[in-house]
């Protein structure tokens, strides 16, 4: 549904996007997720025609934005971070003015979508009137209005208080589940990301340090806490007959693929080492995120062994 | 869709507050010019003129004459103001605002929305300019007799004109001075089309109107006046005259059309080849 094809994005002297290639497939969530700067909303801007590339291609349902921007935009609709609107005029008004920038839009598919969004009865009222949540409802629906295959969210549940965010996430399921949408959501809320995106990308500072399944974020990292009376020998000696594949902070070992449980217990009573405590622990999108950003924190070792998901170095370059 | 989409600009122009402020300044100066002229001896320099020339003074002081009288001063200085004020705004505002990259997430071209934008601008200009002269019309038809048309320019223009005539003429010249205004209205937007914040777009429209002006005044430019676009803005006076010097009024015509065109490519050229970003 988009491709990117090794873009670069200079403003000025500044690199925004350093060689990103990226995929968005048809019928996933996919999470977009960096630092602020870190390109992410250039990268959107792009997708959208927006932002021009230096260099590289940028498509978005089969056609490249670049030369070919009113055919690759036609299935798609987009809601920003604080997304903006002319606020004298009421949100019917609103509506019918950024549809018709698409095409014509008929009375019956407006209120269609004013109800499919819950907006129904405020809609002839001034948007200056509007909370921050009708805001967004009003930001959905006007994204809604060209019948998209694709909806980019940039930002969605930026400022939403947590009912918002709330609502804002069984929205984006309901888009899905529904209306069977793409969905490419740029978000800080890594909570959020978690509990809807199938896949997901990473930037850090205009490069892409990570980009794969959702589960493929938990698999490479899972772990063990393991409690034993001498962590470093217990760790060299697994490390020797090959059943981890690293340690960390003292008590967190990774264990090598295949291996479980019962047979790290049994390997280290073998060797008379006491057991105390062995349990698997799961990786958050915040740990995975974090060590992606900073490395692994002060004291822990940590080597990447994933081969499925596709892990790039992050970029020094500012 | 362009009449769709043209529509859509002009709710969103009308619809904001500041759009009517040209329209308030204009009611709000005439009033005062009508009334010192009612009520004070402004009128008697004009009663002079005309008498030293051996034309009745009192079927020139009329409704129509007062109505050009004002006509002057508000086309000279408050029309470029509120002209530049809303070219200004057309785009960069809503890029301040937001609203432009919520638009192209649309699938329109850059080209097409500015041409809807500048074409609104012009309908705005022009409703300003018919706004102006009607009420202003009317307005001085309340303490002024009906009568004939007498309009003075220091070494440019002297002109009587029978009331049917005058009216014709002050028609005419109220269609130029849609040029006038759409002109400077081009201008402001053109410097709207670059990343700027739209006071920035109307104070550099102003900039370069009131720049050119003073240096086309410097002797050293003064035969080069015609190569200054403020030189032809004027080009609405001659249609005070009689008879109207045609020759003139269309090379000036001619030179703003270039001048209206080139802002445009200027501004659609910036605005093609900018970043829109929040």
């Amino acid at each position: 549904m988009i491709d990117l094809d090794h873009v670069i994005k200079r403003f000025g002297q500044r690199l925004a996007v350093d060689d990103l290639t990226l995929t968005v497939p048809a019928g996933e969530i996919f999470g977009l997720l960096g630092h602020n700067g870190a390109g992410k909303s250039t990268s959107i801007g792009m997708m959208l025609g927006q932002v021009w590339p230096t260099a590289g291609t940028v498509k978005v349902c089969g056609h490249e934005v670049t030369t070919r921007r009113q055919l690759a935009l036609q299935k798609v609709g987009a809601i920003f971070e604080a997304p903006a609107f002319y606020d004298d005029l009421t949100g019917w008004r609103n509506l019918e003015i950024l549809s018709h920038f698409t095409g014509p839009t008929s009375p019956e598919r407006l209120r269609e979508v004013v109800d499919w969004v819950g907006l129904s009865g405020r809609e002839r009222t001034k948007v200056r009137t509007y909370s921050h949540g009708m805001r967004a409802r009003l930001a959905l629906a006007q994204a809604l209005l060209p019948k998209p295959e694709l909806l980019i969210l940039d930002e969605p549940g930026s400022g939403l208080d947590p009912e918002g965010i709330a609502e804002m996430r069984q929205t984006i399921l309901r888009l899905r589940q529904e209306l069977g949408l793409t969905i490419l959501l740029s978000s800080h809320l890594l909570n959020e990301v978690e509990q809807l995106c199938t896949k997901i990308a990473v930037l850090n500072r205009g490069r892409k340090v990570f980009e794969g399944a959702l589960a493929e974020t938990k698999r490479r990292h899972q772990s063990v806490r393991l409690v034993v009376d001498r962590f470093d020998l217990a760790a060299a000696r697994l490390r020797q007959a090959a059943l981890i594949q690293d340690e960390r902070a003292g008590r967190f070992v990774t264990l090598a693929p295949g291996v479980r449980t019962d047979r790290i217990v049994e390997f280290l009573v073998g060797q008379g080492i006491r057991v105390f405590e062995i349990a698997p622990e799961e990786e958050t999108l915040e740990g995975f995120y974090l060590t992606l950003m900073h490395g692994p924190p002060a004291g822990e070792v940590h080597r990447p062994a994933s081969d499925t998901a596709r892990l790039a170095p992050a970029s020094t370059q500012a | 869709m362009f009449r769709l989409q043209l529509r859509n600009e002009l709710w969103k122009l009308f619809g904001k507050k500041r759009t009517y402020i040209g329209f308030g300044a204009f009611l709000v100066a005439q009033v005062i010019i009508v009334l010192v002229f009612r009520y004070s001896r402004a009128s008697h320099g004009m009663v002079d003129q005309l008498e030293r020339n051996g034309y009745p003074a009192q079927q020139f002081v009329s409704s129509l004459t007062i109505a050009t009288v004002m006509l002057f001063p508000i086309a000279y200085v408050l029309l470029p103001l509120y002209v530049a004020l809303v070219g200004g705004d057309l785009v960069a505002k809503e890029a301040e605002d937001g609203t432009l990259r919520m638009i192209l997430s649309r699938p329109i071209s850059r080209l097409r929305l500015l041409l809807v934008k500048w074409v609104a601008g012009l309908i705005f200009a022009t409703l300003l300019v018919f706004a102006l002269g009607l009420i202003g019309l009317g307005f001085a038809s309340l303490f002024f007799p009906w009568g004939g048309l007498f309009a003075f320019v220091p070494g440019e223009l002297f002109s009587v004109l029978d009331p049917a005539a005058g009216l014709k003429h002050y028609l005419a010249a109220h269609v130029l001075l849609t040029v006038k205004a759409g002109t400077i209205l081009g201008l402001a937007f053109m410097f709207s089309c670059f990343n700027v914040k739209p006071a920035a777009a109307t104070i550099l429209a102003l900039s370069v109107t009131f720049v050119s002006f003073v240096l086309m005044q410097i002797p050293f430019f003064k035969d080069l006046q015609h190569w200054f676009f403020t030189y032809h803005l004027n080009v609405w006076q001659n249609l005070l005259a009689s008879p109207v010097p045609g020759a003139k009024v269309c090379m000036s015509l001619s030179v703003l059309a270039g001048f209206n065109l080139t802002f445009l490519v200027i501004g659609c050229t910036a605005f093609q080849v900018r970043d829109i970003k929040s």
